[in-house]
């Protein structure tokens, strides 16, 4: 259903072609110049040939277009039911589309087949027109490179106010919220969409002045002993972090990582949470870390110390 | 056969995305393939299509190949590049661009006329052997319908066939939208498919936790979803992940069951021959082949609705019988954030307050063996631990031992 070639790259690739040889622009070189950007690596050896050998009759000798129109294509049915079904999604006001078109499409899915089993039940207030109002004009600040005032309240509760340079919103759907990033006062912040008041919409700045901080990476060193099927469920809950496994030995594999130091509390309960089949190697701090909880929970409790002795 | 960038089936590629991109240590003998060309004809892919992802390692048991993407860095899933390998034939493109240009002006036309006009219009310029024949001609006319990109009408005994976009429809005031929903919906490809069409895509998201994976199976899910939009039974074809034995299962489809932790994609469905419902991992899934309608489908939601009262995860433990759990947590002094991630986290829990520095988390749940990974992210918290499964405190307790010898030993003295 999805897997069609009027979905696949050559033909987007050929679109393209063809849309420079309307304007006329289009040379042997700028022929392979749009596939060498837009198609995978090795197109450039396929492409500009079938087009110029008239495989694909579509440019003549002199690269111009045998076509009367610029290509186009409708969007097929599944794309415009996927887009129908969207619009069942809470997080669909945070855009307001143009929905024409989709008036007679029935949607492809309905929004409650799906079931997020493991997400956290405090996600942002999606339906609030306050928190919409405030992502919206967020969001126009990243589109138009322009400043924002932001008012929010911190963990604690305290109040700040903040004028920054907005870049990214960055979603989590694991706690199913946003955090809009932005560069204020020379450093990076990370604010919770969900604590934001007010958003104000300001100047426009260079884009070229700003330069976005590096995050503070890590590499996590990992043994992982492979035991209860250990070795898809740790490979697959931190598939998202850039990685390299190694096998040592029968079972036995060294997983590096790199990750955030902003996110090590998160990262150290998330190993926890795999107990003895995952042992943390480096950094020593992670090590620390983990030896002081582990610590903690033996020193609480006689219903744990009993559990010992069974 | 030549080699091409493009393949013909998903599924073989769809192995290989997943071994390189999970696992990344294996080398080339030891995945279990048909021959080493055809591995390295998959590598060979793969590398063309996702060449700034893909790294090697070599050392002297030879080399490896693996994908490593950090995907809070990115803003587009790369792995949908392999739906847009699709191979296909010089008739197939070249088809389309004609038949599309044809009709681009709003008009209808019938198979012969679009043959005739092909012929005249495009084909006269060229002195090569290309031809189309008609019954070639009716039959992409005939897809192009199933897909949505032309309709048909009669007229006396000719079909005329016209494209379906004689409004323009507005893309580009869903650019953000399909920016992020083609990274967070379940069957996001398709929204990658749009932005394609974008002269000036959105990239206003970033994603944390962000389980890229997931999209090797959008196929399985597109079908599973239309059969559950359709209300049918559904065949499937399963290949066990641990033993690759295939098999069949006929089911009634309900829900998509998603882990946001592990980007893992569940089908729970009503199994008929064995009388309960069963879950089934998308990346096992093999093939999906849509039945008849279930009249019977609103009484099995009803089942769905009262037993996901009781899961933790997707375990269904041994026989449906429930687990009752208790966690006592203390909370230091400044943690309340502490109730608060279990407040978040409880799903079907419930969490009370005992005291101003004391809480206890109670679940009746199918398998509590499930829950052991959770609870062990308050390690260092908690105060009690009962389980009226002796087996889920049993392996806590030997975890937690284990565990303790593991960071006390010399071996691991902090230099």
């Amino acid at each position: 259903m999805l897997f069609s070639e009027i979905y696949g790259s050559y033909f987007q690739v050929v679109a393209a072609v063809l849309t420079e040889a309307f304007d006329g622009t289009l040379t042997a070189s700028r022929l392979t110049a749009i596939v060498q950007e837009k198609a995978f690596a090795e197109s450039a050896l396929s492409i500009p040939a079938a087009l110029k050998s008239e495989d694909w009759p579509l440019l003549d000798s002199d690269l111009r277009p045998v076509l009367q129109h610029k290509p186009t294509m409708p969007l097929t049915l599944l794309q415009k039911r996927w887009l129908k079904a969207l619009l069942s999604d809470p997080r669909i006001a945070l855009f307001d589309p143009d929905m024409t078109g989709l008036e007679e499409i029935e949607p492809l899915y309905q929004q409650d087949t799906f079931v997020f089993f493991d997400q956290c039940a405090d996600g942002d207030p999606f339906h609030d027109p306050a928190y919409i109002a405030c992502f919206r004009t967020a969001l126009k600040a990243i589109r138009e490179k322009r400043k924002l005032r932001i008012r929010f309240h911190d963990r604690t509760g305290a109040r700040h106010s903040l004028e920054c340079m907005p870049y990214r919103l960055e979603y989590s759907a694991k706690d199913d919220k946003f955090r809009l990033l932005a560069i204020g006062k020379r450093r990076l912040h990370t604010v919770n969409m969900a604590r934001v008041r007010s958003c104000e919409l300001l100047d426009p700045y260079d884009p070229k002045k700003i330069t976005l901080p590096h995050a503070r990476l890590e590499e996590l060193t990992l043994i992982l002993h492979d035991e209860r099927n250990a070795l898809d469920r740790v490979l697959l809950h931190f598939s998202h972090f850039e990685k390299e496994t190694f096998k040592l030995d029968d079972r036995l594999y060294q997983i590096k990582l790199r990750y955030d130091k902003d996110d090590e509390t998160e990262l150290l309960i998330r190993v926890l949470s795999f107990g003895p089949v995952l042992e943390v190697k480096a950094p020593d701090g992670f090590i620390r870390l983990m030896r002081s909880r582990i610590q903690k929970q033996i020193e609480y409790g006689t219903a744990l110390f009993s559990g010992f002795s069974s | 056969m030549a080699y091409s960038e493009l393949i013909k089936n998903f599924e073989r590629v769809r192995n290989y995305m997943r071994e390189f991109y999970v696992y990344g240590f294996k080398r080339r003998e030891e995945y279990s393939i048909k021959s080493a060309r055809s591995y390295d004809n998959e590598r060979r892919r793969i590398e063309s299509w996702l060449s700034d992802y893909m790294s090697f390692h070599q050392d002297v048991s030879g080399k490896n190949v693996f994908l490593s993407v950090d995907s809070r860095q990115i803003p587009h899933n790369p792995l949908h590049k392999a739906f847009k390998a699709k191979s296909f034939t010089a008739k197939d493109i070249t088809l389309h661009f004609y038949i599309m240009d044809l009709l681009a002006d709003g008009g209808t036309l019938s198979s012969k006329e679009i043959v005739d006009h092909i012929n005249d219009n495009y084909l006269s310029k060229f002195s090569g052997s290309f031809s189309l024949d008609e019954s070639t001609v009716r039959k992409k006319l005939k897809e192009y319908e199933s897909l949505g990109l032309l309709r048909s009408e009669r007229s006396g005994r000719e079909v005329l066939y016209q494209r379906t976009d004689e409004e323009a429809f507005h893309l580009i005031s869903w650019a953000d939208a399909l920016a992020f929903f083609s990274e967070e919906n379940p069957v996001g490809v398709i929204g990658s498919f749009l932005i394609d069409k974008l002269d000036r895509p959105s990239d206003a998201f970033r994603f944390k936790h962000h389980y890229i994976l997931h999209t090797l199976d959008s196929d399985v899910l597109c079908d599973l979803l239309v059969a559950i939009d359709e209300r049918r039974t559904t065949e499937l074809v399963i290949r066990s992940l641990r033993s690759a034995r295939e098999y069949q299962r006929t089911i009634c489809p309900l829900k998509i069951y998603i882990s946001t932790q592990s980007g893992r994609q569940y089908l729970l469905g009503y199994h008929y021959r064995g009388r309960r419902m069963v879950f089934f991992r998308l990346d096992a899934i093999k093939k999906v082949s849509a039945g008849n309608v279930e009249k019977h489908y609103d009484k099995y939601l009803r089942y769905q609705e009262k037993f996901d009262r009781h899961l933790w995860g997707v375990s269904t433990g041994p026989d449906h019988n429930l687990d009752h759990i208790e966690m006592t947590i203390h909370l230091g002094h400044g943690e309340e954030f502490v109730l608060q991630r279990l407040e978040r986290e409880k799903r079907h829990g419930t969490v009370e307050l005992l005291d101003a520095q004391t809480c206890r988390f109670t679940a009746d749940v199918y398998d509590a063996s499930e829950m052991l990974p959770w609870l062990r992210t308050f390690l260092g918290r908690i105060v009690d631990l009962k389980c009226s499964n002796p087996l889920v405190e049993n392996m806590f307790y030997e975890d937690l031992r284990r565990m303790d010898a593991m960071y006390r030993g010399d071996d691991h003295a902090v230099q």
